[in-house]
């Protein structure tokens, strides 16, 4: 049951995400204009010198193929420098604390992981990463990963609104990405996140002698806070410890709590503002918004639903309501991070969870879940078409077959990344390996593993138990394709229509609220029916057992 | 218009990320910490009697029953905290291994309950704060256990 503490979480926390999201979506609409502003000033000549020392071409404008290409060759460059790095950690320097070299597979996996913005963890960052590692691999990619998916988002955008001749160009969002709205808004969060608490040092792991005589502890600092920023800014989600957002020295109080749950749902929710903005229209913004946050708020009344108490897998410092707040709400923008073990939850809680991966615009990942939220309207109208009898037409442009057949491409792409690997794993027996049966509970973990991993969210049961060869690689080809199938279909669906003609007349208004009831419906009944038989032998059938107290 | 080269722009592109994103960004993260906020930015050490003893923030293990106990159930192994609820159970024990009164242990722990949220929500204690407020005014009876 939502108690008078969740209530007052709840309402101060939205109301700050969503007027610093359209705040933040005034900004951005500058920042991915050609238009000169004040700020050009700082921020031109950082870019001139990356576009100098990148070789790039600012002027250069790219059709969808140029641009997913550049996506793809620089996300491909990026992971493999992340799974160099990796492989040969133990002979690079920032490594006092002397973690050795990582194997192959688990070296690809969080490569892979991470280049993807999914963040699945098979390795416990606190003893199996070097300082080098924290930072020129996580932070790194955490990074790039995140510019890769707004740049995307934009693109998509610039597609759809049609008042572009191309979708702009990769590197230069990309540059201005990180120059203009990562970089700075990751810097004043992490000085935030060290002023509450978080440490940022590079001096060591230290033993002291505790209070009692003959104890010890070691108190594992590092550069945590800048780590800890852009996991959450960019939907990423991959902590610095195993127990991620847990781990008091990521997360050391309620506060902390709150402020980095915020900085997660900033980005995501100011993108639909951006759309309305850019497309002159604020309620076709409006439709995109109410449509993922209803979702969302379906997502917190299930997992409310039980009520749930501190017990084993929590922390006593945000008490039941948050963690269950913050589990909803990392799968809800495909994030991934945890500030509480996921065993610790009623399967309720896990199912709202699924709910989040599934839909993946609920308002979803940096970028990506506005792409999602626009390959769910594409097919909406469709379906409202037929059943209007009217040519299907989008911001006042027909969409054609072609545009339906691609989406449902890229929607149908996430069912069959998750269930034949599922499928798999179970009978060939992979799950032994992990210490797994083959009952409702093992069958959540894994099915839960793989969906994680397509919808790029990477919160998962398995951990470091997760360390195998079949695992490490069958998840690090899911996350892959999970994130660049729905892209490259989406930017092509763009790329399709940025040139295409646009009428003043409207067939059908998708800026209404009986539009955006029509949509919820509509994504509740595409995604969540084609995933209900494997729910119903998972979490559904473990709440039905009665596991109250998890898995 | 000239084209960017689609085979040396993403190596050089990385490249510049890479020194951006991983090197540059928190080395000037953590200068800044060092210099202006040293205290949290090392992890919030605290000191008994003029020693480190570790940081505030993560559970430390105790064997003597004179002691409050952590929790080692939760999701990071490491919570310093208690609930006031688990800590009042664990007053009464230590008590009776001490002889310390109930109302001065009642006392501390009123003195150092924190809220999860701000004023309301559970009410918790740090566990340490307990134990340091214990071994500084009771030395007769815990300076044989403590540091």
């Amino acid at each position: 049951m939502i108690t008078t503490s969740a209530a007052f979480i709840i309402v101060v926390e939205f109301g700050s995400v969503l007027i610093g999201g359209w705040l933040l979506s005034s900004y951005l609409l500058k920042v991915y204009s050609t238009k000169r502003t004040r700020l050009d000033r700082i921020f031109g000549p950082i870019e001139r010198t990356i576009y100098y020392l990148g070789g790039v071409n600012p002027y250069e404008e790219m059709g969808w193929k140029a641009y997913l290409r550049s996506v793809l060759a620089l996300n491909a460059v990026e992971a493999a420098i992340g799974f160099v790095l990796l492989l040969y950690q133990g002979s690079l320097p920032l490594n006092p604390m002397h973690a050795p070299d990582m194997s192959w597979s688990l070296s690809l996996n969080t490569a892979l992981s991470f280049s993807s913005n999914t963040n699945l963890q098979h390795y416990n960052g606190g003893s199996a990463l070097s300082y080098m590692s924290q930072m020129a691999v996580i932070q790194f990619l955490q990074f790039t990963s995140a510019a890769t998916g707004l740049s995307v988002g934009i693109a998509i955008f610039r597609g759809l609104t049609g008042k572009t001749k191309g979708l702009g160009n990769f590197y230069v969002d990309y540059t201005r990405t990180l120059v203009r709205v990562l970089i700075p808004l990751s810097g004043v969060t992490a000085l935030i996140l060290i002023f509450l608490g978080v440490p940022q040092s590079l001096n060591g792991y230290t033993i002291f002698k505790t209070l009692e005589i003959g104890g010890s502890e070691i108190v594992k600092s590092g550069p945590i806070a800048s780590l800890v920023s852009i996991m959450q800014l960019g939907t990423n989600g991959g902590g610095y410890f195993g127990a991620n957002a847990a781990n008091p020295l990521t997360n050391p109080s309620q506060i902390t709590n709150l402020f980095e749950l915020a900085i997660m749902m900033l980005i995501p929710t100011s993108l639909p503002f951006l759309f309305g903005r850019m497309l002159g229209r604020m309620k076709e913004g409006r439709t995109i918004i109410v449509a993922s946050y209803s979702l969302y708020f379906i997502d917190l009344l299930i997992a409310f639903i039980p009520i749930t108490h501190i017990g084993q897998g929590m922390e006593v410092r945000f008490g039941a309501a948050s963690s269950v707040f913050w589990t909803v709400t990392t799968t809800a923008f495909t994030t991934g991070s945890l500030n509480a073990n996921l065993s610790a939850f009623n399967p309720l809680v896990i199912l709202a969870g699924f709910f989040g991966m599934i839909i993946q615009a609920t308002p979803g990942g940096i970028g990506v879940g506005a792409m999602y939220m626009l390959m769910y309207v594409i097919m909406t109208v469709f379906i409202v078409g037929l059943m209007a009898g009217r040519t299907p037409e989008y911001l006042g442009t027909k969409i054609n077959a072609s545009d339906v057949k691609l989406a449902i491409i890229a929607f149908l792409s996430h069912p069959i990344i998750i269930l034949i690997p599922t499928v798999i794993t179970f009978a060939i027996g992979a799950q032994v390996a992990v210490g797994l049966g083959t009952n409702s509970l093992s069958f959540t973990q894994i099915l839960y593993e793989y969906t994680s991993a397509a919808a790029n969210n990477g919160s998962d049961f398995l951990g470091s138990a997760g360390n195998t060869v079949y695992f490490n690689v069958s998840t690090g080809i899911v996350m892959w394709l999970g994130r660049f199938i729905p892209i490259a279909v989406m930017l092509a669906i763009a790329g399709n229509m940025v040139q295409r003609k646009r009428y003043a007349s409207e067939a059908l208004r998708t800026d209404t609220l009986a539009f955006t009831a029509v949509l919820i419906v509509a994504i509740f009944i595409l995604a969540v029916l084609t995933f209900f038989p494997f729910l119903a032998i998972g979490p559904i059938l473990s709440y039905l057992e009665g596991f109250k107290n998890g898995f | 218009m000239k084209k960017s080269n689609s085979l040396t722009v993403p190596i050089r592109i990385a490249l510049v990320s890479l020194v951006a994103c991983g090197i540059l960004f928190p080395g000037v993260v953590t200068s800044i910490a060092q210099l202006a906020m040293p205290v949290q930015a090392n992890g919030s050490l605290i000191s008994f009697h003029n020693t480190t003893i570790g940081s505030s923030l993560i559970a430390q293990d105790f064997n003597y029953s004179g002691f409050f106990q952590p929790r080692n159930d939760s999701a990071s192994g490491l919570d310093p905290d208690i609930t006031v609820q688990n800590a009042t159970q664990q007053a009464s024990k230590i008590h009776n291994v001490t002889g310390i009164s109930m109302a001065y242990l009642d006392s501390i722990i009123k003195e150092n309950t924190k809220y999860t949220l701000f004023f309301f929500g559970t009410a918790y204690v740090n566990v340490l704060d307990l134990n340091i407020n214990l071994a500084e005014h009771y030395p007769a009876i815990y300076d044989r256990y403590s540091v």
